[in-house]
């Protein structure tokens, strides 16, 4: 019941903001349902645990403790974000950057996002959780050219163009992944395709056509998670789309995608062994987190520093699911928290400060901790935590990823991965010292009010990325470790 | 547990409209006017219900009719008649020059479709309907790719996507015998439908602001 209730809530409360008029209403109407989403992921998080896994509708929608994961940290960003955006769009129509058409626009297309990729997670047939993805991209191609410049229809045409191909990859690795299991089940077509029933028999599959469908998933949910070479649509969308969309899909819908690629890479290691899927994954982790650090050491656009930065971290939990072993699957599900934990609050001191100056690009701004005090502090916390700096969070699980790769003897990849986390380290220190502490131009507003929404959404998350550093709360911690266990092999 | 192997005039049947899917694919390949390519589509759509058809009819699978019905409604009638009416609303008529010429596009194409086949070799003993539709499927998906790359017209990069399509939906059916189960093929249906409404809107919304449909022109965005 309450998964339906997941899945219903935010799309019947986009369906009413098409129904109403004001602008108020739309605003109330999404904080309403990601709150309410947000107590019934809780919720979900807590039944998993006590009784495990629960299915609906005749085991059409499925939740174990990964799904659970993955559903509540939607819910969180997609709660963060509602709060964010009513100060964000508020500040928006000030400026006369938006019209209220492109603001219903926002209002009915987020919620109906969120509720076609929380059916990412909780959907068991592998095709329908494909045609969840595709789903999810499809309503958030109309977010991405919101403001309706030519660039926005760039980034848009380049996400929906690039992201199809990738995905239509997908569905052929799935298509070969039940093909390589129809002869284990028979004529069963029904509950063929479920991932419940293909993770007990794959050890029958047929090897040659796992193999070919482990790479072309691989792939396919890659193009969603921005895995190098195919990560090209990223920076545009990132940076063009509004900053609470951005932050959706960068905290929010990376998950899934790697939630896809989990969920296969289950399939294909019971079915090949760990060797060959394990070394395609460390592959193509590996060369996401060493493409994208020189372009973070010389980008010159924050917006488009954060979309490599979430292709650096989507690189670190492929590789940490490929270097395999309890230790890799750990890592990855630790990853996924703290980056899904951290990755908004970057976001919003960015979309603060693009706001305040007018500006996406390093070069024109300085000092942002004089004019914006929280902001700018909080935006090098948040750098300093994204990037693995000790106490922060993301080093526990970054030093696990590294622990891993040694564990399993692959001392080249644990040295590439290690100078790759380096560089990008010094190249976010460089950029945001500069950027807050610099000495302001001559001229500049001495101090600005910062907005009460806005605020309110980055000290939630600031709360949660110091506490996390200290203190990981025991369910958070056992929901961690059945997931662990779940990619690590059901058995 | 196995399914009986198609008998022989179904397994020909099938072949031939394999064939035919190709070969509207290779005409796409080095069709320059636009209309003609959204026919072209239309047309292997069709074949692709064809071979849906008979699969539905000999192993008396009726979910797969309702395949046979989406398709026709889908990819043969609403989708062509979409695309259609964009072009003649825009009024463009011609693709501009590929990246690579008509002859050697076919060579290209040629090149794929070998290895298609190679790729697909492995399998062929294991494929439930026989006669190389795998290898068509795997060809239909390379060469979709390469027109995406080689053309330049924002339409006929949609074309060659819905192309790809075919392509993995030939690989369903000619895989799986009874396809694959119907709430999924719903939903690829629904997403397609989807994805092709919002790429017109985007096409249209292209050439409001730049003035033209050719994507080689966005290219502002770098770095």
């Amino acid at each position: 019941m309450e998964l339906i209730a997941l899945l219903g809530l935010p799309v019947v409360a986009g369906l009413l903001c098409l129904a109403t008029d004001s602008p108020r209403a739309w605003e109330r109407l999404n904080l309403l349902a990601f709150a309410g989403l947000a107590l019934l992921a809780l919720d979900l998080g807590a039944t998993v645990l006590a009784n495990g896994p629960v299915t609906a509708l005749g085991g059409f929608l499925r939740a174990d403790a990964l799904s659970a994961l993955v559903v509540g940290l939607t819910a969180f960003v997609a709660l963060v974000t509602a709060i964010y955006a009513v100060g964000y769009f508020r500040r928006d129509q000030r400026d006369r950057r938006i019209a209220v058409p492109q603001l219903r626009r926002y209002y009915v297309l987020t919620p109906l996002f969120v509720g076609v990729m929380l059916l990412v997670p909780l959907a068991d047939n592998l095709g329908v959780m494909w045609v969840a993805t595709e789903g999810a991209t499809l309503a958030s191609v109309l977010l991405v050219t919101f403001y309706n410049q030519k660039t926005s229809f760039e980034a848009g045409w380049k996400y929906i163009i690039i992201g199809s191909v990738g995905i239509s990859l997908a569905l052929f690795g799935t298509v070969l992944t039940y093909y390589s299991a129809v002869g284990v089940l028979g004529p069963d077509t029904a509950h063929g395709m479920n991932w419940s029933v293909l993770a007990v028999i794959a050890d029958k599959f047929d090897s040659r056509a796992m193999r070919l469908a482990f790479v072309l998933v691989l792939l396919g949910y890659g193009t969603k998670a921005g895995l190098v070479p195919m990560h090209t649509w990223k920076p545009d969308a990132y940076a063009e789309a509004p900053v609470p969309t951005a932050a959706l899909l960068g905290a929010g819908f990376i998950n899934c995608a790697l939630y896809g690629i989990a969920r296969f890479d289950v399939l294909a290691e019971k079915c090949l062994g760990h060797d060959f899927p394990g070394k395609l994954l460390a592959g193509f982790g590996l060369a996401s987190i060493l493409v994208a650090a020189p372009f973070i050491l010389a980008q010159r656009n924050f917006r488009r520093l954060l979309a490599y930065s979430s292709i650096d971290h989507a690189g670190i939990m492929v590789a940490a699911l490929g270097f395999g072993g309890k230790l890799g699957a750990l890592g990855a599900m630790l990853h996924m928290l703290f980056h899904a934990a951290t990755k908004p609050l970057l976001f919003f001191c960015a979309g603060n400060v693009q706001q305040h100056y007018g500006t996406p690009f390093f070069l024109k701004i300085r000092g942002v901790i004089r004019t914006l005090p929280w902001t700018g502090g909080l935006f090098l916390l948040a750098a300093l935590a994204v990037t693995g700096t000790p106490p922060f969070s993301l080093f526990q699980s970054e030093f696990t990823v590294l622990s891993a790769a040694l564990v399993a003897h692959q001392g080249w990849s644990a040295f590439l991965f290690l100078a790759g986390v380096v560089t990008i380290f010094a190249g976010f220190l460089v950029h945001m010292t500069r950027l807050n502490l610099g000495t302001p131009e001559a001229g500049a507003p001495a101090r600005a009010a910062e907005c009460p929404w806005k605020l309110t959404a980055i000290l939630l998350v600031a709360a949660a990325v110091i506490l996390l550093g200290f203190w990981l709360p025991g369910p958070l911690y056992q929901l961690i470790q059945q997931s662990a266990r779940i990619i690590g092999g059901v058995s | 547990m196995h399914p009986a192997p198609t008998s022989e005039i179904p397994a020909q049947l099938i072949a031939l409209f394999a064939a035919l899917m190709l070969v509207a694919q290779l005409l796409l390949a080095v069709q320059r006017m636009l209309l003609t390519s959204i026919r072209l589509f239309a047309i292997q759509s069709l074949f692709l219900a064809g071979i849906a058809a008979v699969v539905a009819y000999s192993h008396n699978a009726f979910h797969v009719y309702v395949v046979v019905a989406l398709t026709l409604i889908g990819k043969v009638a609403f989708l062509p008649w979409l695309l259609d009416r964009q072009v003649r609303r825009m009024k463009i008529i011609q693709e501009i020059e590929p990246l690579v010429n008509f002859p050697t596009s076919m060579l290209i194409c040629g090149g794929l479709t070998l290895l298609g086949y190679l790729v697909a070799r492995p399998f062929t003993s294991l494929e439930r309907l026989g006669n190389n539709t795998l290898a068509v499927a795997i060809t239909l998906v390379l060469t979709g790719f390469f027109l995406m790359i080689n053309r330049r017209k924002a339409i006929t990069q949609v074309l060659a996507l819905l192309t790809v399509e075919n392509g993995v939906m030939l690989a369903a059916v000619a895989l799986t015998t009874y396809g694959m189960p119907l709430v999924v093929e719903l939903g690829i249906f629904f997403d397609v439908l989807v994805a092709v409404m919002i790429l017109g809107i985007l096409v249209y919304r292209i050439r409001e602001t730049f003035a033209s449909m050719d994507t080689s022109k966005l290219s502002q965005l770098k770095g």
